[in-house]
């Protein structure tokens, strides 16, 4: 009886699943492929779980408020290419310029908001139509040409280990996580994204300024797609123009996966987190047994849409009533 | 009472463009009372609520609180000015906490701010306490009932310090204990001293719970802040739609001789119907009475094609009827439904009132492209929606901007002019006001005079008294019996109840055996 209910309490939750699943893909890989932990292919799986981390986190911002946001990657790309020129072009100190890409990035982000804000245009529109803008300024920058110019300061980031095999690359999205967790649970900022989510009506006769919210969540997808971006920059050690081009699809699944209700009003940072292991573990094996890359892409639709499957069955067998507003 | 009034609103007037809402409206709150806000569909009592709280501008008037003429510029500014709402939707956070919930207001004042959880907690306790609600404020609001939610919304405009709560429909989704819960806590606000508003349609209540009362019509005081003192059930109606109510208006009708236009013999479902025979004559109201759940909206749902019928006949028409989908039920054996969920299943509420009320009638008017002109269809529905009395600007307004009683008007529109020859009715006066309702009656019985068959289903006896010439008593999926109307109230309660507790006892007897 006992251990039922902390079984029911535990699949109630958004992160049990995917912790499961993680544990269950990483035993399993691990029993075909002993390399599968090794010290090196721990790093490389870390590296890349820092930046999609970041670039889901972007995303799951945005379906915490019910909306999407399309260009996400358009601004990734933007600030990561603004980021590369301003120090090959401009020779900007790697700091200087790391600080004006991430606010290319919020500019971006709070542009989005604003628009979605003033017009009324669902969110998917006027993302689309900046994803397209924000892509346009960055070819126009580049001539579709990466920048090759990056220091070596930046490229020595990009590849050094803080401790064992953890990557300094990792240290931000450590940081960023914890922050984003802190905000949502705690902060007032963080609870107006969920309650607008989740109830924009209610939210609104509370006195919750729905634009102002709106607006800072769209800012702070920016900061993180900016940051994603600039991450990239230093691991690929030049900025390259297709950066964020297949980010998309990544933004979304981590997300969903980690229990995100896209209809808006609930998200979890740490779920989210698992979703992007468990994304990159199963990238990772399909690479260890060297299966057909373009696989990779039929593999994550299919994760979206067992997860989106998983998550309904959760609500409507385990949740109660999750009255929906 | 020199009393000195908590709010008063002097002359208010509210013009939308094309419609005078308002005409110069008074109201006036005194402290420790509740007051009865009430008037049909389309009197202005919504407008009222919006001006007062916030949400709408009067275009000319006054609003005093305390004696002193304030301005709202939006809801925020009439809290603050301590006047609260408990709106007909809920307005809560779902997977939010009720202390939370509760507080939010408050939050608003820093974003950054750590969020103290445990002092929310027992602050919010204070208020449930207050409510006599014994809940964890820690608990997300959607783990709470309908009525739980209700008082967490008045402990919310509580806490705000609100000495006037405005309370639309409150009783509208709660069961009678529960209501009687609710009176309770809301008798005690009033002896505190609270000015409470109380808008229902539900007369007995009102004559339960209020002291005062102001009732409006056509947008006009028909009557303003007066006690309820000697004022009973048929005065309050009389104020309402200025006459007495009609006398349920039930005439006998002679139909036994007419074909029968639908008849089921021992049909039962997929979804759980079992062994129901009953019929319907050429220009016969029969009535489908029972408790909710007893599986009449599914029987209509079923005949309509939208469940399987698994075993026995449907007949329309003297001729077998397998109906696979609700196209065929109305094209090709003239059955149409009028849906008890206006909102959900029987108006799209974002079209025009033409397209509604044309859309049974698309396949039949389209020319030989298959395309369709709207004058055709204006053509159509037009007689139709005038002898509803459809309040609308116009043809191409919105149906969702309408009132109650003129969406159900519209979705009765709709089967009049596709010309079904059986009409099966779900809860028609749900929602719908005193007048609306009489109307309907009358166009239902008119109906049935010109010959249409018509099957209502409705949980309103008095309603059913009124309406039907035979009653078809259902419970648990199965027919108990028919009663057939002989128009007294007494005698069709008696008849129906004991067929419904007959089937109870006889249940619990073979559960017995």
């Amino acid at each position: 009886m006992k251990t039922d209910n902390t079984l029911l309490r535990l699949a109630r939750t958004d992160w049990f699943g995917p912790l499961l699943v993680t544990v269950l893909a990483i035993a399993l890989i691990r029993g075909f492929s002993p390399n599968f932990l090794s010290s090196f292919n721990i790093q490389i799986l870390l590296l890349a779980i820092a930046v999609n981390a970041l670039i889901a986190f972007s995303q799951m911002i945005i379906i915490a408020i019910g909306q999407m946001n399309l260009s996400v990657g358009a601004i990734g790309g933007l600030a990561a290419i603004s980021f590369a020129g301003l120090m090959q072009v401009w020779g900007l100190s790697a700091p200087m310029a790391a600080i004006a890409a991430v606010l290319i990035g919020v500019v971006c982000g709070m542009l989005n908001g604003l628009l979605i804000a003033i017009t009324g245009i669902s969110a998917f529109v006027i993302t689309l139509a900046t994803l397209s803008i924000y892509k346009g300024i960055n070819l126009g920058i580049t001539r579709a040409e990466p920048f090759y110019g990056v220091p070596g300061q930046v490229k020595a980031f990009g590849s050094a280990l803080l401790v064992g095999p953890v990557p300094w690359l990792a240290a931000p999205t450590i940081i960023i996580a914890f922050a984003l967790w802190f905000m949502l649970r705690r902060q007032p900022i963080g609870r107006f994204i969920l309650a607008i989510g989740g109830n924009s009506h209610a939210a609104e006769l509370s006195g919750i300024s729905i634009r102002t919210t709106m607006i800072v969540a769209h800012g702070i997808s920016g900061l993180l797609a900016s940051v994603a971006g600039i991450l990239l920059v230093s691991r690929l050690q030049i900025g390259q123009p297709s950066i964020g081009d297949d980010w998309l699809i990544l933004s979304f699944a981590a997300p969903v996966i980690g229990g995100a209700v896209l209809a808006g009003g609930h998200v979890s940072v740490g779920a989210t987190l698992l979703g992007v292991v468990i994304v990159a573990i199963i990238t990772q094996a399909l690479v260890l047994f060297s299966i057909d890359p373009f696989l990779v892409q039929v593999v994550l639709g299919a994760m979206i849409l067992a997860a989106v499957g998983i998550n309904r069955l959760r609500e409507t067998h385990l949740g109660k009533k999750t009255g929906k507003a | 009472m020199d009393k000195q009034p908590v709010f008063q609103a002097r002359n208010i007037e509210k013009v939308f463009p094309g419609v005078r809402a308002l005409k110069g409206v008074n109201l006036s709150l005194e402290p420790g009372s509740i007051h009865a806000l009430l008037g049909e569909n389309g009197a202005g009592k919504s407008t009222l609520i919006k001006v007062i709280t916030g949400v709408h501008h009067q275009s000319s008037g006054q609003i005093l609180v305390d004696g002193q003429e304030v301005r709202f510029g939006n809801p925020r500014e009439a809290i603050a000015r301590g006047i609260g709402v408990v709106h007909q939707e809920r307005n809560l956070i779902p997977r939010f906490s009720i202390a939370e919930n509760i507080h939010m207001e408050k939050l608003g004042a820093h974003y950054l701010k750590p969020i103290d959880y445990a002092a929310l907690n027992r602050d919010a306790r204070r208020w449930l306490q207050a409510l006599n609600l014994e809940v964890d404020p820690a608990m997300p609001v959607s783990e709470l009932s309908v009525a739980q939610m209700q008082l967490v919304e008045i402990a919310k405009a509580l806490s705000l310090q609100s000495r006037v709560l405005l309370l639309d429909e409150p009783t509208t989704s709660l069961t009678p204990s529960e209501t009687d819960n609710l009176f309770r806590i809301l008798r005690r606000l009033r002896d505190d001293g609270a000015s409470l508003v109380f808008v229902s349609h539900k007369l007995e209540e009102v004559l339960d719970i209020c002291d005062r009362v102001t009732v409006l019509r056509d947008g006009e005081n028909a009557c303003e802040s007066r006690s309820m003192e000697g004022l009973g059930r048929q005065d309050l109606v009389r104020l309402m739609i200025g006459r007495a109510e009609g006398g349920g208006g039930w005439r006998k009708r002679a139909v036994e001789h007419n074909p029968l236009v639908l008849e089921l013999k021992g049909v039962s479902t997929a979804i759980g119907h079992r062994d129901v025979s009953l019929s319907v004559r050429k220009g016969e109201i029969v009535g489908l009475y029972g408790l909710v759940g007893a599986g009449r909206t599914e029987l209509a749902k079923s005949i309509m094609g939208k469940f399987a019928v698994t075993e026995g006949e449907v007949r329309i028409e003297d001729r077998p009827a397998r109906i696979r989908s609700v196209a065929e039920a109305i094209h090709e054996y003239g059955v149409g439904y009028v849906s008890e969920d206006r909102k959900g299943d029987g108006l799209i509420l974002q079209h025009s009132v033409l397209a509604n009320a044309g859309v049974p009638i698309w396949r039949k008017l389209s020319n030989a492209f298959g395309v369709l002109s709207d004058s055709r269809i204006r053509a159509a529905v037009t007689p139709f929606l005038q002898k509803l009395e459809v309040k609308t600007p116009s043809l191409s307004q919105t149906v969702g901007n309408l009132s109650g009683g003129n969406q159900q008007k519209i979705s009765v529109a709709k089967w009049l002019a596709a010309d079904v020859k059986l009409l099966i009715v779900d809860e028609p006066s749900v929602g719908i006001d005193i007048k609306t309702k009489a109307y309907l009656h009358d166009l239902l019985r008119e109906l049935a005079d010109s010959g249409t068959a018509i099957l209502v289903i409705t949980s309103d006896m008095p309603e059913m008294v009124a309406l039907a010439d035979r009653i078809v008593v259902m419970d648990r999926y199965r027919v108990k019996g028919v009663v057939e109307n002989n128009g007294v109230y007494a005698d069709m309660s008696e008849g129906i109840m004991g067929l419904i507790h007959d089937a109870e006892r006889v249940t619990a007897l073979s559960r017995q055996a």
